[in-house]
């Protein structure tokens, strides 16, 4: 035999449970814009049905519903396109820094067009070859004399471009370990919030879901393995529980956010006195830079440039820097042999063109013209042969240098290419690599693009559906209410109406 | 598929911003007229261009090498004529000189005249084109010939070819050999008509008479090889010409873009673009809100 008020408590529930699906409804409309968001939907369910089965059960007939209760307020999400949607970032945020770095690289170098290199190295060949076909002509020679100029001036400012295009990469490195640790501190905080939250019983949706959107950003710079340990206490069965963050090296994993004893091991570079990634400590840690896994990060110590596990320089512009110093550290040498092998036109031997380069590091800043040849245009050595006066008209050895482009040779592997060759390959390197770069960064965006549309569509709030499910709550509640007044109007019967007979 | 507000929204945004790109890129070649702005745009392309710039550069340099060759011709070709014109007259005055009829007063005049033209002979050695002697080999700082009071003319010439490079490889020698008709030998000659004439010696005029004849055939035979190799410059300018027009097509087809594609492509685009804003427009503004009392 169930209570009187029986009716009143069920019309009761059936208004709660509505009223909390309706607040979570305002709950989502007002986040639909929050980034990161995941939509909340109350998971109703029956409440346990009167009478229980016992000992001293009444005899009654069947269970009569006791109506409605909402159990759950949950994230509507799936983990599995959150895998693939972090490891689609690694991809993109790896791609954009080598194609950023790239990009500027390609501005700096400026081919082919008229003001490159390339284009430098074509007057300073016409200006030989004037030369060879006006040896007496001191206008010609004062030409030649500054076509070089051009030639020293635009290597020193390609390489001086480059190191400055490479001190900013440096730094961008160095800001991006700051927002790694950064974003492993706040990571940190939201797993404490959590595990303070979760033993209670609540799921705490709008933490996992602020957590979430850091694992999102953290992915951005390094691929992280994740591991949730579940909190103790009364902790729901869905609830998700504290994260551990590791990071997968070629040397082995590392743990940089401990979920259980909430410790973060910070990420720092150590770099030599120019600025290259030496070494890569996380915590206690030491990690080479070679064994570092992909991503933003990599990309930018690969770009601004690093040592290998061999010891040597590497990276995107230190390959270019030192490409340059050989060519120029080639050039010069050659150039200044021959030179000194020709006969100027007061008929001496000839001096060094340049003045000599001994090393090839920062040979690209180094090309100046001796002092001698500026001094006196007559200094330069067109004229091959034995010294003597009357070679004025000898061009032979002017000749001979004009054709630097093709004779001085340089070590590009197994084999010796010319200048030319060298740098048309250093050129076709850097767009290749460049083109690389720029269509898996748009191969990678548009998957993470794909993957982050299936999200949405798992996650994001639509207004319409909220709207119909609004509406559909509130005839709920509305009915409930009903039911209310229906039960009022039974008792006052009850009450009221009975036992008035007579009267 | 569940398609939301939101989604719908980043994925207007998305295709215009794509479209942008596409036009940006459009815009571009239009405006450059070139296929490719940056190296990573075409690898291929973005070499090739460098090689073909090189090449085109080295062309132009020949053929500016090739007026100078010229120039050298012409003059070397009216030093030869002058030298003709002094070797006619002198062979005339020799022949007129071998006629008994001439008194010993006029035979005295004729070797006035033949000192003339003797120093007029020299000088044309000596001649100087832009400050450069051009008849003395590569030594182009110093007269080749040298004539002193007494009349003792010296001659001392240096014997190198003058060579320009009008091909890749290819020397030119543009100087004549001018120890053939400005050597000792050739003013020897002179100096013996005009002492022939000054001494009244009939009997060697005879002699000196072919030796005349001979420098004479020597100059024509200088005079066709300066021809000839004035021939082989013609050659190698019509070479030098066509290389320049293949080398700019090369260059042209290698990167310039193809101004009627992209003028299509860009129009085409811009109505895709327009229906991406359009499109975009229509499906973002209405909701269900919009239907509800």
């Amino acid at each position: 035999m169930s209570s009187t008020f029986h009716g009143l408590q069920v019309a009761k529930r059936g208004m709660d449970a509505q009223q909390a699906a309706l607040y979570t409804i305002g709950h989502n409309v007002s986040n639909a814009n929050t980034s990161g968001y995941t939509r909340q939907r109350v998971s109703l369910e029956t409440f346990p049905a009167y009478p229980a089965p016992g000992m001293n059960q009444t005899g009654t007939a069947g269970q009569i519903g006791m109506g409605v209760e909402a159990s759950t307020v949950e994230r509507i999400r799936d983990t599995f396109l959150d895998t693939q949607y972090r490891d689609e970032t690694i991809k993109v945020g790896y791609w954009d820094a080598r194609a950023g770095a790239l990009e500027k690289m390609e501005e700096i170098m400026n081919e082919p067009t008229e003001d490159g290199l390339s284009a430098v190295f074509n007057q300073f060949f016409e200006s030989i070859q004037d030369v060879a076909s006006h040896p007496s002509e001191a206008g010609a020679r004062s030409v030649m004399i500054e076509r070089a100029e051009a030639v020293g001036d635009t290597f020193s400012y390609l390489s001086t471009s480059l190191k400055t295009i490479q001190g900013d990469l440096q730094n961008e490195r160095d800001v991006a370990v700051t927002q790694v640790n950064s974003l492993l501190e706040q990571i940190n905080n939201v797993n404490q919030q959590i595990q303070n939250v979760e033993p209670n019983g609540y799921l705490p949706n709008d933490l996992y879901d602020e957590r979430d959107r850091l694992l999102d950003e953290i992915s951005k710079f390094m691929p992280v393995s994740l591991e949730y340990t579940k909190s103790s206490g009364n902790a729901s069965a869905t609830s998700e529980g504290v994260v551990t963050v590791q990071l997968q090296t070629s040397q082995g994993p590392t743990t940089l956010l401990d979920g259980k004893t909430h410790q973060v091991n910070a990420i720092s570079v150590t770099t030599n006195q120019d600025s290259y990634v030496t070494e890569i400590h996380i915590g206690d840690e030491i990690r080479n830079p070679e064994s570092f896994p992909q991503g933003k990060l990599k990309g930018l110590i690969e770009a601004s440039g690093y040592i290998d596990n061999s010891g040597n320089k590497t990276g995107v512009y230190a390959s270019m820097i030192d490409d340059l110093d050989e060519m120029a550290y080639e050039f010069v040498n050659w150039f200044n042999d021959k030179h000194q092998q020709g006969v100027t036109l007061d008929g001496d031997n000839g001096v060094s063109f340049f003045n000599e380069i001994s090393q090839k590091e920062g040979a690209a800043t180094g090309i100046v013209i001796a002092d001698k040849i500026k001094q006196n245009t007559n200094n330069i050595a067109a004229a091959s042969g034995a010294a003597g006066t009357d070679r004025q008209g000898d061009g032979q050895n002017a000749q001979l240098l004009s054709q630097f482009r093709q004779k001085v040779l340089i070590n590009s592997g197994n084999q010796a290419v010319s200048l030319d060759g060298f740098y048309q390959s250093v050129i076709g390197q850097m767009s290749v690599d460049a083109q690389q770069a720029n269509r898996l960064k748009s191969n990678s965006e548009t998957l993470q693009g794909a993957v982050e549309q299936r999200r949405q569509s798992t996650s994001a709030v639509s207004l319409d559906e909220e709207m119909t499910n609004m509406i559909q709550f509130q005839h709920a509640y509305n009915a409930s209410a009903r039911m209310v007044t229906m039960i009022d109007e039974m008792l006052d019967k009850i009450v009221n109406g009975l036992g008035t007979g007579g009267r | 598929m569940r398609v939301t507000q939101g989604m719908l929204a980043a994925n207007s945004l998305k295709q215009i911003s794509n479209s942008y790109n596409k036009l940006e890129t459009l815009q571009n070649q239009l405006s450059t007229g070139k296929k490719i702005t940056r190296p990573s745009d075409d690898p291929v392309v973005a070499t090739k261009g460098m090689a073909y710039r090189s090449n085109l550069s080295e062309v132009n340099q020949y053929k500016r090498n090739l007026t100078e060759a010229q120039s050298w011709f012409d003059s070397s070709e009216s030093g030869l004529e002058q030298v003709n014109s002094i070797l006619q007259r002198t062979k005339e005055l020799v022949v007129q000189g071998l006629n008994g009829t001439n008194e010993s007063d006029d035979r005295q005049a004729i070797a006035r005249e033949i000192e003339q033209l003797k120093l007029d002979y020299m000088q044309v050695g000596n001649t100087q084109v832009a400050g450069n002697y051009i008849f003395n080999g590569v030594n182009v700082g110093a007269p080749p010939i040298s004539g002193n009071a007494s009349g003792m003319i010296e001659s001392n010439i240096n014997l190198d070819p003058f060579s320009v490079e009008v091909s890749k490889g290819i020397q030119l020698r543009v100087n004549i050999h001018p120890e053939n008709i400005f050597g000792q030998d050739a003013f020897e000659l002179m100096n013996n008509v005009q002492t022939a004439f000054e001494q009244n010696d009939v009997n060697s005029l005879k002699d000196l008479s072919t030796q005349v004849d001979t420098q004479l055939s020597t100059l024509l035979a200088e005079r066709s090889e300066l021809g000839a190799r004035s021939n082989r410059l013609e050659l190698i300018e019509n070479r030098l010409d066509s290389q320049e027009i293949t080398a700019t097509k090369m260059l042209s087809n290698n990167e310039d873009a193809d101004i009627e594609k992209v003028i299509t492509d860009l129009t085409v685009q811009e109505s895709v673009h327009r229906a991406a804003l359009g499109v975009g427009a229509q499906i973002i503004q209405p909701t269900l809100l919009d239907f509800l009392r």
